[in-house]
């Protein structure tokens, strides 16, 4: 029998992993966390979750009376625990009277030996309280019952993540067991509960591999029939820098309260001041640039897209009316037609993208644009896919994205741009044939 | 016969399209027929055939089924000189697409299995609708 070889070519040149030693690896790895999470879970259940289930099921009433107590730590315990008060109780089962040690729940416990002495006052010797014993062992006897919700969280929580990725990877990998990448891709079943990591995106129904437009044609215009909605990756950046310059500057704040109160202590350290120097000047910059990113995203005024009909279909033409909102003047406002190509894939540990912008088409230039206070600036104009043209694609790591950009380059502010996808469909059965 | 580098048989997979150009519009019906010589006496366990897009270029590869058919052992042969056909009609999208950085290609595999763990696959591209290539936009406005 010939072990399969490590390494395996994919493509041309490029060397890959070999499949099935991928696949025993991915599907060791999930079978160890399966066996965690059931070792992990078993040992829950048996050792807090039945025996509280027994408790409060099984377990039978009786009048117990305190004729001893004591306080009590766990010696094993490392440190030492704290201290707890425990009662001996006597208590009658079947005519049959027994003693046995109990803790009186959470009423009894923590804190130190004077703390655990104190609380001791509460069970007079003599008093009854109400306790539980177990019929299966008379002698065990408790004094409280209930459940500890989080102790059943954890038991069902934790394990429970275990066995599904584990169980889900190791059901993955049984059905990768063997198969080809077209037999694979083919079968019908449940991939996306499977692999819920993958990002697949979501087709258009009859045209596969062409993006859904749904989210695009939701929103109506005000004059034309569909409102586009804006792609603004420019606000996450601004999202960015403003949670840097949070969390950094809250680290600056605990470190100059350190540095204040040692000053006022009257100790001095010169390593500490002197780390606050740069750190104190990174966080003004961050904070300069968040405030900075926030006036230009709001003083330059929204930019609205509409469009006369979508998805598109190549040949087209697409009525479109844009409106800027703002003030002051715009040297330059134009809008295009743009297709990009974007693909994702993994160098070492990283997944990077990469973008090319393979067509662009001018659709409209207005110049000295005058902008005022509580009117917005409409235009209207025509664009037009071309015939041979490619439609929208979308896979997991691929896609080809039509866009409509509008730029603009105002008097006081920098230029900008803002983007609006849209979705291309493949031309119609029948459609003239195309020469490039 | 012809071997492969390491003494092992290695099997020709002879498809032809039923159009000479191999060049098909969206929701065309494709029919190819093909054979396998040069099997020697290495027992098959399966043979699948199928239809498929894949991308190519600097993502990672992606890879859309759009027919596919597993067959235990042997083949069975449909025509009387060996050849087996099978049959499709293509989907409305995708469009074969020679982009810069994402290209998208349809192709017809024949994949063998072998009883010694080992298989060998035969791909024989065609292209679905008729887009020009793609190139990259350098300038500012074309």
């Amino acid at each position: 029998m010939r072990l399969p070889r490590i390494f395996g070519k994919k493509r041309g040149h490029r060397r890959t992993g070999s499949q099935i030693w991928g696949t025993v690896g991915d599907a060791a790895f999930h079978a160890a966390l399966l066996l965690a999470g059931f070792i992990f879970g078993g040992l829950l259940v048996s050792g807090v979750a039945v025996p509280e289930w027994r408790i409060n099921h099984d377990y039978l009433p009786a009048r117990c009376t305190v004729v001893g107590k004591r306080i009590e730590r766990r010696v094993a315990d490392r440190p030492p625990g704290a201290w707890h008060a425990a009662l001996l109780l006597r208590y009658e089962t079947d005519g049959t009277a027994r003693e046995a040690w109990a803790w009186p729940g959470p009423a009894a416990g923590g804190g130190d030996r004077g703390q655990a002495v104190r609380r001791l006052a509460a069970w007079p010797l003599g008093g009854e309280v109400p306790g539980w014993y177990d019929p299966a062992a008379p002698g065990t006897v408790v004094l409280q019952r209930g459940y500890n919700w989080w102790m059943w969280l954890l038991a069902l929580l934790l394990p429970g993540a275990l066995t599904a990725f584990g169980g889900a990877g190791l059901l993955r990998a049984a059905r990768r067991w063997g198969k080809s990448e077209e037999h694979r891709a083919a079968s019908a079943g449940l991939p996306e509960l499977l692999d819920p990591v993958a990002q697949r995106p979501r087709a258009s129904q009859g045209h596969p591999a062409v993006p859904c437009c749904d989210d695009l044609v939701n929103s109506p215009g005000t004059i034309l029939r569909y409102r586009l909605p804006i792609e603004s990756p420019e606000n996450w950046t601004l999202l960015g820098f403003g949670l840097f310059a949070l969390l950094w500057n809250a680290v600056l704040t605990v470190l100059a309260v350190q540095a204040g109160l040692d000053l006022l202590g009257g100790r001095r350290d010169w390593l500490l001041f002197a780390l606050l120097l740069p750190f104190a000047l990174v966080g003004i910059a961050g904070i300069a640039v968040f405030i900075r990113g926030i006036v230009l995203a709001s003083a330059v005024g929204t930019t609205q897209l509409e469009i006369a009909d979508h998805p598109l279909r190549p040949g087209g033409s697409y009525g479109l009316m844009l409106a800027q909102a703002g003030s002051g003047e715009f040297r330059e406002l134009s809008l295009s037609l743009e297709l990009e190509e974007r693909a994702t894939f993994r160098q070492g540990t990283d997944t990077r993208s990469e973008r090319a912008v393979v067509w662009r088409q001018p659709i409209h230039v207005w110049q000295d644009v005058q902008l005022s206070p509580g009117t917005r600036f409409e235009a209207h104009a025509t664009v037009r896919v071309p015939a041979a043209a490619m439609h929208s694609f979308a896979s997991e790591h691929n896609s080809v994205r039509w866009m409509l950009v509008v730029h603009g380059t105002p008097a006081r502010w920098p230029a900008f741009q803002r983007v609006f996808p849209l979705v291309v469909f493949p031309p119609t059965a029948g459609a003239a044939e195309v020469s490039p | 016969m012809t071997r492969s580098p390491e003494g092992r048989p290695s099997p020709v997979v002879s498809l032809q399209f039923d159009r000479v150009d191999r060049r098909y519009e969206p929701g065309d019906p494709l029919t190819a027929r093909y054979r396998i010589e040069g099997l020697g006496d290495e027992p098959i366990e399966a043979v699948e055939h199928s239809v498929l897009w894949y991308t190519e270029g600097k993502g990672e590869e992606d890879l859309g089924v759009h027919f596919f058919a597993r067959v235990e052992g042997s083949p069975t042969t449909t025509e009387s000189d060996g050849t087996v056909a099978f049959h499709t009609r293509l989907p409305a999208s995708p469009l074969s697409y020679e982009g810069v950085i994402v290209k998208v290609r349809w192709c017809a595999r024949v994949r063998i299995f072998f009883r010694a763990a080992r298989d060998f696959v035969s791909e024989h591209v065609f292209d679905v609708g008729r887009l020009p290539p793609a190139r990259l936009v350098t300038a500012e406005a074309p």
